[in-house]
């Protein structure tokens, strides 16, 4: 029995010890983008200091040396919510064909959308980057949104799958007695139960989106430029300035990780397709 | 999985039942189409387009274009450089993968103990998940500076290491320093699916094997182990996926470098295609890597399709 309670207790220890680690690169950056110009980069690293927003004020407006991070932010947010709404008109209906058991193709189509998950984006990008050149859309909104859209599908489509066939069939049964068509069906009796899944998919694209790098970086140049591919800039040939980096740095992870402990759970459950309640 | 090709005639249906079921088949491709045109724009109308362009020398920017046959595939498949990026590719994944198993296995298992200060715990634990990796790869980098980083200035401080140790200027630490940061960002995902695997499993045959009088060791390996497996092979097969799938981390933190040492495949597409513009070279590596990455589809069905379709059964 001792032995059981040392061994249980050495685990929480071994946990404890790794979360506190892994925690450091995110306390360097929240406590470098809090340091005064000239502090940031002292050796050895400076613990006691006035902590100054000065680095957010300079890196939204471009006060510092290079450009205003806020247009980027900005680019970001509407990459993301066009992403994220444009997936969620997609997925809903595709989700509630492939739960249809008149559907005959259902299972091939729902096993050939998994299956896109594993299409690795990179081999995209060169098609694309012709296309955008050919079409004009090169550095403009839709050509992140599109292929976001495309990205998230099968984990959006899976999500919302997997929680149309945990309601009973007899609901819809009972609704099409009723006279109403499908559409009715989808949008009257399974919306309202399916709100909460829509949330969970909605945010996973939303945070997958938002933190998208290689097409973001291959496909924009200035317009659509989003804030993670934009943070490169306060890396240079001359040196860093880790107070702008590290700011800009929090205004991106900042809201992800506030979503992200919100919604933990549901966050792993969606990231495995659901496959892990 | 058979079911869709089963002929109608099959199903007992009452006759004016059909109708119906013809009227539910239209609706179905209705709702399922624009999703279904969207990923078939974006998955296989490019992979046509690398097809074609793998057997010709495509000129980007005017000229014409010509067939030119294999030679992509041959120029590709004798390119020292990309060679050694499939190589790299493949230790990345495998050493990285294996990594956040274990760690994730081991970190599980504290984690699913009903004990306070639990939930807190796999709060934290996701954290890393947060951070975009582009951003994570950046912190990183800083943290390795062998000039102010805090890595350096620490573990020197303790003489772990060697003062200034210049983490991305040699192959070995470059990839201590990726590999690093991988972990970092994704063993959380595994100790979590694995946590939730541990906290569904009943708790009987535990208590058997305890009245058994087995040990706490022959418990989890002959026990335990086994009905976690589904979920070990979850997680294996997502990880795996993902780790091919790898750009935004050795772009930002390494750039492939010192010289091509840490340069996996997808770096190697980005520069032929985007800083060479050798189309048809980049399309050949880009088929080679989706051809390798179909052989993994068939488990992802298995592991992952079928769980999520269990509530069908």
């Amino acid at each position: 029995m001792a032995n059981r309670k040392i061994s249980a207790w050495l685990g929480q220890f071994v946990l404890w010890a790794w979360l506190l680690v892994s925690l450091i690169p995110v306390v360097f950056m929240v406590v470098t983008s809090l340091k005064p110009p000239g502090v940031a980069t002292s050796v050895p690293p400076s613990w006691s200091f006035r902590p100054t927003l000065d680095n957010y004020a300079k890196v939204l407006t471009g006060g510092g040396t290079g450009q205003a991070f806020a247009p980027l932010v900005l680019n970001s947010v509407i990459v993301t919510v066009g992403a994220t709404i444009l997936t969620m008109l997609l997925a809903v209906p595709a989700a509630y064909a492939l739960s249809l058991r008149e559907f005959r193709p259902r299972r091939f189509l729902s096993s050939w959308i998994l299956s896109t998950y594993m299409f690795p984006p990179m081999v995209s990008v060169v098609p694309l980057f012709i296309l955008a050149g050919n079409l004009g859309l090169f550095d403009t909104y839709p050509i992140l949104i599109v292929p976001y859209a495309a990205i998230n599908l099968p984990i959006a489509v899976w999500i919302l799958r997997s929680s149309i066939l945990q309601i009973p069939y007899a609901l819809q049964e009972a609704a099409m007695l009723d006279g109403l068509s499908r559409w009715g069906i989808l949008r009257r009796v399974l919306w309202p139960l399916l709100v909460p899944s829509v949330a969970t998919a909605a945010i996973l694209t939303a945070i997958l989106s938002w933190n998208e790098f290689l097409l973001a970086l291959s496909l924009t140049r200035q317009d659509a430029k989003t804030a993670p591919v934009g943070i490169m800039e306060f890396t240079g040939m001359f040196g860093t300035d880790w107070g702008l980096l590290t700011a800009a740095s929090t205004v991106i992870v900042a809201p992800i990780v506030v979503l992200t402990l919100i919604l933990r759970r549901r966050i792993v459950s969606g990231l495995t397709f659901g496959a892990v309640k | 999985m058979t079911a869709h090709t089963l002929p109608a005639k099959t199903v007992p249906a009452v006759d004016d039942s059909r109708p119906a079921r013809r009227r539910g088949n239209r609706s179905g491709w209705l709702f399922a189409s624009p999703a279904l045109l969207v990923l078939v724009a974006l998955t296989v109308v490019p992979t046509l387009y690398l097809l074609v362009s793998s057997f010709r020398r495509v000129e980007l920017f005017g000229g014409q274009s010509e067939f030119v046959g294999l030679s992509n595939f041959a120029a590709v498949l004798t390119d020292p450089e990309i060679l050694s990026s499939l190589l790299a590719t493949l230790v990345f994944v495998v050493v990285a993968v294996s990594l956040e198993m274990v760690l994730g296995l081991g970190l599980a298992i504290p984690l699913s103990a009903k004990v306070r200060g639990s939930g807190p715990a796999a709060a934290l634990m996701l954290l890393p998940f947060a951070v975009a990796p582009a951003v994570s790869a950046l912190l990183f980098r800083q943290l390795v500076n062998p000039n102010y980083g805090w890595v350096d200035h620490y573990l020197g401080a303790l003489g772990v290491i060697p003062a200034d140790l210049d983490w991305l200027g040699r192959p070995a630490t470059a990839w201590l320093t990726v590999l690093g940061l991988d972990v970092w960002q994704w063993t959380p995902f595994v100790a979590l699916i694995l946590m939730a695997g541990l906290q569904s499993l009943s708790p009987e045959p535990l208590e058997a094997a305890a009245i058994d009088g087995a040990s706490r060791w022959q418990a989890f390996r002959h026990v335990t182990l086994p009905m976690l497996t589904p979920f070990l092979g979850i997680a294996l097969v997502l990880r795996t996926i993902q780790a091919v799938k790898t750009f935004d981390s050795f772009q930002v933190l390494t750039r492939g470098g010192p010289g091509d040492s840490t340069e996996i495949v997808n770096l190697a597409i980005y520069r032929v295609a985007l800083q060479s513009f050798r189309i048809g070279a980049a399309a050949a590596v880009g088929l080679l890597l989706l051809v390798l990455l179909l052989a993994l589809t068939p488990v992802l069905l298995r592991l992952v399709g079928r769980r999520g379709d269990n509530e069908e059964a």
